[in-house]
């Protein structure tokens, strides 16, 4: 079976002239532009971010085996530091939610599916961008010590 | 000698030219008999200018009459005859058999109601065509003669003024296969002709309508569409003018 | 039994090719109106098309209607009546720029003007030279006329009834009624009921074999119209294309000369300049077609069977061969695997359009005889004969042809529906098409549809095509009437409802073999040579006994009876035919 759905079951009598399918009426807004517009550029911005950051955590000065506590406090001490994670966290997380999105749009075929599955992934979503917001701007460098 | 393909079967077979033994291997449908698809195959002798149509012709024509498909110019250009072709999507008049392998697959083309064997229903393509408002938009007095435009402003759209609505370019999208209210490559495609027109006033208009959740932003870039337009159009690559037209409101 | 549902519209157009969608466009805009047609409008044979739509704009150089319209009614060799070719002539230039309006990407002058280009038979001053008349879009100006109708049918939002085959035509009190139609989908009839009929069905060119036509080119409007007893008009003439892709039939368009291609025969000379020393190789179609069929005869061909001629294109420019001829080079590629840009093309002569057809005047009404018409039945286009082609239609005339009697047809028919009275439908108009359809269903007969097609289309190529003499045209009409012996136990396979293409194609059958009776019967008769109709047992052109129009009438018992009707001369007395 090579047909990606199953063939829907056909009316005894096919009505003349043959009915079109409903289009959803249109939305008038220009939040699919956006989004496309927000996956390249946020896209291109990640490539500098992300390779950054892998950079500075496993190459530079011994790589990996001096990341301890004190140097992510050390790094999170700066403003800088701070941002920059932080435009990480966010542009990642919103860059793959909306791929995912996209995802869901395109394989689900029932209404409710896709709600349901759009549901977790919007929670999720703001979960983890809340919590790891929460931590950039709130971490004690002196927390358990 | 021709390739016309009605011809007695005894004069195929004392035909002075080489023919080839070929499997015709055909998802045939016939809701009236069996409910559920199936696949059947039939043996044909091909002539070396033999295309797929003939062959579905042969059978039809002595083989099996109950055989369904349909077609009309039998030259591509009419776009009657889109199928899937071992796979992709083709029309069956400009496949040669002698680019093929001695077991050929046919299947209708995907994402539209199957009515009968090759047959599906076109109306929900030619729905979303006439979405898009395919004509000429123009306000205000027209001009006496002819429109002046010119040869590049003519050769701006040249390339999507060849659809032929065979369905071919749609029919292989996946995101059409599995959301039916995407307006689909073909629609695109035409709202592209009129969008890059110099004499054409209703290119806000189309934009807004391709600007929808179900525009060109569902598109994915798979290069399906132009791999299958039998026109050659580069149909991905007008998808992306008008991407470009919407993001700079301007074309 | 099928269900039967009834439509009623003021107008009904069968047919959504050019012609019908261009009557359409007039009628809908004035009355309520559907349009019937077997295939999806944009799969109608119009987009097949290639060359260009002639109208004397004189956009590139100087040019006028009055000289269109003597070539024209050369080119028909002085069959055209000259009325009917005057009013073509003349609203060509309109016609091509409403098309122009309508959205429809000509190509373009430098200054952005309409471009045009030379075509056969299509001369300056009476004769001249070759006139650059022909306003086109690369070599799919048919495909984009086809287009731009239909756009505009959507703009308009005329109502279609896709891959309805119209099968009966319903007439009441000798006037038009309505029409019944086989809806492929579901196997039932419908009954439209209508104050006017407008037939736009095309040609028949499938009683050929080697044929540029499509499959779905089977004659059904003429074929209707002659089994009510009214009369087909010179059915005679057939034009015979001379580049066809040599074997295959497929069209490749007179444009190809008419920016420089040359035929050549197997020793490369260029033979057109024996058969006509003014325009070689852009003479009219019938000329061109002779010529290549008697290089072919006395030897000449190229090819291992030396069955062929040579199109020559590789002295052009690459650029303009992508330019202007893209579509045709590709078949060329794809079909014979041949490259143009470095190999010439075989071509032999292809069947290609039928000059006769339904009789109608010049506002597209239908005749019943030499003077009386229809009430409320028009028809336009191929379908039709005006008579505007004359025995030999010139290159692009046909394009001219649906735009101008389309759009008159759909006028007339409206402006007729607004006043007239609606007939009456006599109940049980269906019976006969419901009949047929169970007969054929019921059908235990053991003769397949293509067989017999096949040996139809075999005995009208051997007997009746570019050479035609009184004993092969005998043989023809033998054999016909033996394969209409074997068509009442035709057999139809499929017994289903839903989208019986096996039975569509034994009505088509039908339909073919009662036109190729009448051509070939036609054609028996006209003992003289002229334009597509070249008889070799007499070879001149007789205008003292057939200066005439054929009228073929089927009698209730299935006999033909020929009668004749005058040509309409105005300006033009008959003269030699040379170029």
């Amino acid at each position: 079976m090579t047909a990606a759905r199953s063939y829907p079951t056909i009316p005894p009598v096919i009505e003349s002239p043959r009915s079109a399918p409903n289009r959803p009426r249109r939305t008038r807004t220009n939040t699919e532009l956006y989004a496309w517009l927000f996956m390249r550029v946020s896209g291109i911005v990640l490539v500098v971010l992300v390779l950054g950051h892998l950079f500075i955590m496993n190459i530079l000065d011994g790589g990996v085996q001096r990341i301890n506590w004190g140097f992510v406090a050390g790094r999170w001490a700066s403003p800088f530091w701070q941002v920059w994670d932080l435009l990480m966290l966010w542009l990642a997380m919103i860059h793959g939610t909306n791929g995912l999105r996209v995802i869901i749009n395109d394989y689900t075929r029932r209404d409710g599916t896709r709600l349901t599955l759009k549901a977790v992934l919007y929670t999720a979503t703001t979960i983890t961008i809340a919590l790891g917001t929460l931590v950039i701007f709130t971490f004690n460098p002196d927390m358990g010590s | 000698m021709t390739a016309v393909a009605e011809r007695p079967a005894e004069t195929r077979a004392e035909a002075p030219i080489e023919t080839r033994p070929v499997r015709v291997k055909i998802r045939r449908y016939v809701p009236e008999l069996n409910p559920e698809p199936y696949w059947q195959t039939f043996e044909v002798h091909a002539l070396p200018t033999d295309r797929v149509l003939n062959l579905l012709l042969d059978i039809k024509g002595y083989q099996d009459g109950s055989l369904t498909f349909r077609r009309s110019c039998a030259h591509g250009v009419c776009g009657s005859d889109a199928m899937r072709i071992n796979g992709v999507n083709r029309l069956a008049c400009k496949v040669l058999v002698k680019d093929m392998p001695d077991e050929i697959t046919i299947e209708p083309i995907k994402g539209l109601p199957l009515e009968k064997d090759l047959v599906v229903d076109m109306e929900p393509f030619f729905e979303a065509y006439r979405s898009i408002k395919p004509f000429l938009i123009t306000y205000g007095q027209p001009p006496t003669r002819e429109h002046i435009q010119s040869q590049a402003d003519r050769e701006r759209f040249d390339d999507t003024t060849k659809c032929i609505l065979c369905a071919a370019c749609t029919t292989s999208c996946p995101v059409y296969w599995t959301d039916g209210q995407y307006f689909g490559p073909a629609a695109i495609v035409n709202a592209h002709r009129f969008i890059f027109d110099s004499r054409d006033e209703g290119t806000e208009e189309r934009l807004e309508i391709l600007n929808d959740r179900e525009g060109v932003w569902r598109c994915r870039t798979t290069f399906n569409c132009t791999e299958a337009c039998p026109r050659g159009i580069e149909v991905t690559q007008a998808i992306a003018e008008v991407k470009k037209a919407l993001l700079y409101r301007r074309v | 039994m099928p269900a039967v549902k009834r439509h009623s519209y003021d107008v009904i157009i069968v047919g959504a090719g050019g012609a019908g969608m261009r009557a359409a466009l007039e009628s809908s805009a004035r009355v309520r109106t559907a349009v019937l047609t077997k295939l999806y409008p944009t799969r109608s044979h119009t987009g097949a098309a290639q060359g260009g739509m002639c109208a004397a704009l004189a956009n590139v150089e100087e040019d006028n209607w009055e000289w269109h319209t003597f070539d024209t009614v050369k080119g028909g060799d002085y069959l055209v009546d000259q009325d009917a070719a005057e009013v073509m002539c003349k609203e060509a230039i309109d016609a091509v720029l409403d098309l122009e309006k309508m959205g429809l990407p000509f190509n373009r002058t430098p200054e952005g003007r309409i471009d045009q280009r030379r075509f056969g038979g299509h001369t300056r001053n009476h004769g001249e030279a070759a006139v650059r008349r022909s306003c086109f879009a690369a070599d799919r100006t048919g495909h984009m006329i086809l287009q731009t109708l239909y756009q505009n049918c959507v703009k308009q939002g005329v109502e279609f009834f896709n891959e309805f085959y119209v099968l009966d035509l319903v007439l009441s009190e000798g006037r038009a009624a309505g029409a019944v139609a086989y809806e492929l989908a579901s196997g039932d009839i419908h009954v439209f009921e209508a104050k006017a009929v407008v037939l736009a069905t095309g040609g028949f060119g499938k009683v050929f074999k080697t044929t540029s036509n499509a499959h779905t080119l089977t004659g059904d409007g003429m074929g209707i119209v002659w089994r009510k007893g009214l009369p087909l008009e010179d059915m005679e003439f057939f034009q015979f294309h001379p580049t066809g892709l040599a074997g295959l039939g497929i069209l490749l368009s007179e444009a190809a000369r008419g920016e420089g291609g040359i035929l050549r025969n197997a020793v490369g000379e260029r033979f057109m300049e024996r058969y006509a020393p003014t325009i070689k190789d852009l003479a009219p179609r019938d000329i061109v077609a002779r010529s290549m069929a008697n290089e072919v005869r006395e030897g000449r061909g190229a090819g291992p069977n030396k069955d062929y001629v040579l199109l020559d294109l590789t002295h052009l420019p690459r650029e303009q061969i992508d330019a202007k001829l893209p579509d045709i080079t590709e078949f060329a590629r794809t079909y014979l695997g041949v490259e143009p840009y470095t190999e010439p093309v075989p071509v032999y002569p292809t069947a290609h359009y039928a000059m006769g057809g339904v009789p109608t005047n010049i506002r597209a009404e239908v005749l019943r005889n030499n003077t009386d018409v229809v009430p409320g039945l028009y028809a336009a286009g191929e379908v039709a004969c005006v008579s505007v082609h004359g025995s030999n239609r010139l290159g692009t005339n046909s394009l001219l042809d649906i735009n101008v009697f389309g759009r008159r047809g759909g006028i007339a028919a409206a402006e007729y529906a607004g006043v007239a009275t609606k007939a009456p439908v006599p109940p049980g108009v269906e019976s006969q098409v419901v009949a047929t359809v169970q007969r054929l269903l019921e059908s235990t007969g053991g003769d397949r549809v293509a067989e017999i097609r096949s040996a139809l289309q075999n005995t009208m190529d051997m007997n009746a095509q570019v050479y035609r003499t009184e004993e092969s045209l005998k043989q023809a009409e033998e054999d016909i009437l033996a394969l209409k012996a074997r068509y009442v136990n035709v057999a139809v396979t499929d017994k289903g409802k839903r989208f019986n293409s096996d039975l569509l194609e034994a009505i088509e059958l039908g339909f073919l073999l009662d036109l190729a009776e009448v051509l070939v019967i036609g054609a028996r008769a006209r003992n003289e040579s002229r334009g597509g109709h070249f008889r070799e047992d007499h070879p001149n052109r007789d205008d003292t006994n057939f200066m005439r129009h054929t009228m073929a009438y089927r009698n209730e018992d299935g006999s033909i009876t020929l009668d004749y009707k005058p040509v309409v001369q105005t300006r033009y007395q008959p003269m030699e035919r040379k170029y």
